[in-house]
């Protein structure tokens, strides 16, 4: 069965840049999904149980931390592998997100070599 | 890129189009039924990516500028419009694939422009800002060699901060490069220098292609960063603007290092100033003095500060002062007090004494330790001026003698005057004691005279020598003070006598004590027969001989009164 990823940002461009960014996934069979608020990337993960979710923090709707609270202490969905994307000098969110069970941090703007590399490293590809 | 790489990146975009475009897919679907037609589309590798289809089916090529990445096989000759209409979806992926890398490639720029000043903002030493700048640039532009230069307009000379790849043989050339690299900086553009014109400075002619940028802070060129590549290469003018944009952060960080060393060094400098006033201001007030008062520092005190202490106040004096100044000029007198002071000051502080006071023609020492340590002290000054007296008279000059008092006692050590004006200063009772005890020498031909209590303090009276020299009574004092001479001051030859006779005249004294005068006088007459200089004992032969014909009533205790001082 093929891999999925959701790519979660409330910014086109940046949902754009991040698919570019793992483009390459796609030839390894991994699907790459999106969602452009919390809400949608709450159901899409209910729904498709991706095994990785790049989730930005900042959303209006309901935000990545929220998201990423339901996700893993709620839904305890522990297979989906969390990623919380935050601007550079909000750092403090850092502890905040892992507290709420994110699996990694990364701050934007993101070193794109740096994503693909930690995405290839968690999908095992 | 080839025609196969070209079909590979195509298909991939009709990939795209077929399988994530869940929009394209089923509008493909409605336009294949209203066309009453079956369809399926086969990638240039031979898969199968959507739909069926049989033999019979007709074939429509998928292309673009001539190069076919797939096709469509359809039921009917309709196909070719469904053809037509993927062609349009994949060159329209393909356009939005385009500006995907175009801004994906911006990207990486900010992000590495970004972490670039995030970290060169931490450095504060020029030479790691330069070695961070070329490892950046030869990292986002592909460069063989780079150089990082500042000019230094003190020296009027082009400095090189870091560098790779450059022959080892550029030094010989850098005074050619110099000239270049000013005209460069004075400049201050960034530029692609082509080929052919870098030819004739010889310590660049190996490079193909070189391209700077200077490194501004504001209208100020600081120096330039150059990179070059030794193959047929040219540099874009993206590039060059990548490297624009590294020099412009390098610059800011190097004058943002300059501002912090300039303030370190002004920081150090004020230190230093206040340092040096300090070491200053101790020599004026003893640091020993402002510690005694529980501060660190002289500016840390303040008027009425006091302490009281238990210490052993120590008067050293010059004899015949007076008669050996006038002799001399003002400036010989000055000269030779400090040639004394010079010596004797080494000796107090080495004991753990500090010289409270310089009096002219002596000085006023205070040991907080006790008097075993002002003794040592005053033992050792006496040595000392024999050596300095040695040394005297082969100048030929007249030797120096020395008399010490000391008394151990309270005194308040504190902070007098006003506002404008203050001092260290000492108020105590003991002072004008041990003042008097230092007059007494004088009187009694000692070099070294302390007091009872002063010898009730010794640690180790076992070290020195004593003659007791009876009770004295001082000017200002109540109870007479009982009054030791210390011998070991002396010179060698009147130690010895002293040592020698320490017996007879204790006997001497107890006779004298005892009324007992002729005797007395016969005793003192014995030691001062054996030595003219002992005159502590002729002092006490002529008070004996005096005695004799006196009348002595039953209070009489031989206390001596004195008026000199």
């Amino acid at each position: 069965m093929g891999q999925k990823l959701l790519i979660v940002d409330d910014e086109a461009h940046i949902r754009m840049l991040i698919e570019q960014t793992l483009e390459d996934l796609e030839d390894e069979g991994v699907d790459l999904l999106f969602a452009e608020n919390g809400e949608e990337a709450l159901n899409l993960i209910k729904e498709e149980e991706p095994n990785l979710v790049f989730l930005d923090v900042m959303m209006p709707k309901m935000n990545g931390m929220e998201v990423c609270q339901i996700v893993k202490k709620e839904l305890n969905l522990a297979h989906v592998y969390i990623i919380l994307l935050t601007a550079k000098g909000q750092e403090v969110d850092r502890q905040k997100g892992l507290d709420m069970g994110a699996d990694r941090y990364m701050t934007k703007p993101f070193d794109p070599d740096e994503m693909l590399a930690v995405a290839e490293e968690i999908l095992k590809v | 890129m080839t025609r196969q790489t070209d079909s590979k990146y195509y298909l991939k975009a009709l990939k795209n189009i077929l399988r994530k475009g869940k929009d394209s897919q089923s509008t493909l679907s409605d336009i294949a039924s209203k066309l009453g037609l079956n369809f399926g589309v086969i990638g240039c590798d031979e898969k199968l990516l959507l739909g069926t289809f049989s033999e019979e089916f007709q074939s429509f090529n998928l292309s673009l500028d001539d190069v076919v990445y797939g096709r469509l096989l359809t039921s009917n000759e309709d196909g070719r419009l469904l053809a037509n209409i993927i062609m349009v979806l994949v060159e329209k992926e393909l356009e939005k694939k385009k500006i995907g890398n175009e801004v994906l490639g911006l990207y990486r720029e900010i992000n590495m422009i970004y972490s670039f000043s995030e970290m060169i903002s931490e450095k504060i030493d020029e030479k790691s800002i330069a070695e961070m700048a070329l490892r950046e640039a030869s990292q986002i532009i592909n460069s063989t060699h780079g150089l990082f230069l500042i000019y230094e307009p003190k020296q009027n000379e082009v400095v090189e901060l870091a560098s790779f790849g450059l022959n080892p043989e550029k030094e010989k050339n850098i005074h050619k490069l110099n000239v270049l690299l000013k005209e460069l900086i004075n400049r201050g553009t960034s530029a692609i220098v082509p080929s052919d014109k870098i030819i004739d400075n010889p310590a660049l002619n190996h490079l193909k292609t070189i391209m700077y940028a200077p490194l501004k802070v504001k209208h100020r060129t600081l120096g330039i960063v150059i990179l070059g590549h030794n193959d047929e290469k040219e540099f874009t003018a993206a590039e060059l603007k990548l490297l624009t944009t590294i020099s412009l952060q390098s610059a800011g960080a190097l004058e943002t290092a300059h501002l912090y060393q300039k303030g370190l060094q002004e920081a150090k400098e004020r230190e230093e100033a206040i340092r040096s006033i300090h070491e200053v201001s101790q020599k004026f007030v003893p640091n020993e003095f402002i510690k005694s008062l529980g501060k660190d520092r002289l500016t840390e005190v303040s008027l009425g500060d006091l302490v009281e202490k238990e210490v052993t106040v120590v008067f050293a004096d010059i004899r015949e002062f007076t008669t050996i100044s006038e002799n001399l000029n003002p400036e010989d007198n000055f000269l030779f007090i400090n040639s004394f002071n010079k010596r004797m000051g080494p000796i107090v502080r080495k004991n753990g004494g500090f010289i409270m006071q310089y009096l002219g023609d002596g000085f006023m020492a205070l040991f907080p330790n006790g008097s075993q340590t002002a003794l040592r002290a005053s033992v050792e000054m006496h040595s000392e001026l024999r050596i300095f007296n040695e040394e005297r008279a082969v100048k030929k000059r007249f030797p120096i003698k020395l008399g010490i008092g000391m008394q151990n006692g309270n005194l308040i050590m504190g902070i007098t005057g006003d506002i404008e004006r203050l001092d260290a200063a000492i108020i105590s009772d003991t002072v004008n004691t041990a003042s008097r005890i230092e007059g007494l020498s004088k009187h009694y031909g000692s070099s070294i005279l302390l007091t009872d209590n002063c010898k009730n303090n010794l640690t180790h009276p076992e070290e020195f020598d004593f003659r007791y020299l009876g009770p004295v009574q001082v000017k200002g004092k109540q109870k007479p003070i009982d009054l030791y001479e210390c011998i070991n001051g002396d010179s060698e030859q009147l130690l010895k006598h002293k040592l020698a006779t320490l017996n007879t005249f204790e006997e001497g004294m107890k006779q004298y004590f005892m009324k007992e005068f002729a005797m007395a006088a016969v005793t003192f007459q014995q030691i001062v027969k054996k030595e003219r200089n002992d005159s502590a004992a002729k002092l006490f032969l002529n008070r004996s001989a005096h005695m004799i014909t006196q009348e002595t009533g039953d209070d009489w205790k031989g206390i001596a009164s004195i008026s000199s001082k």
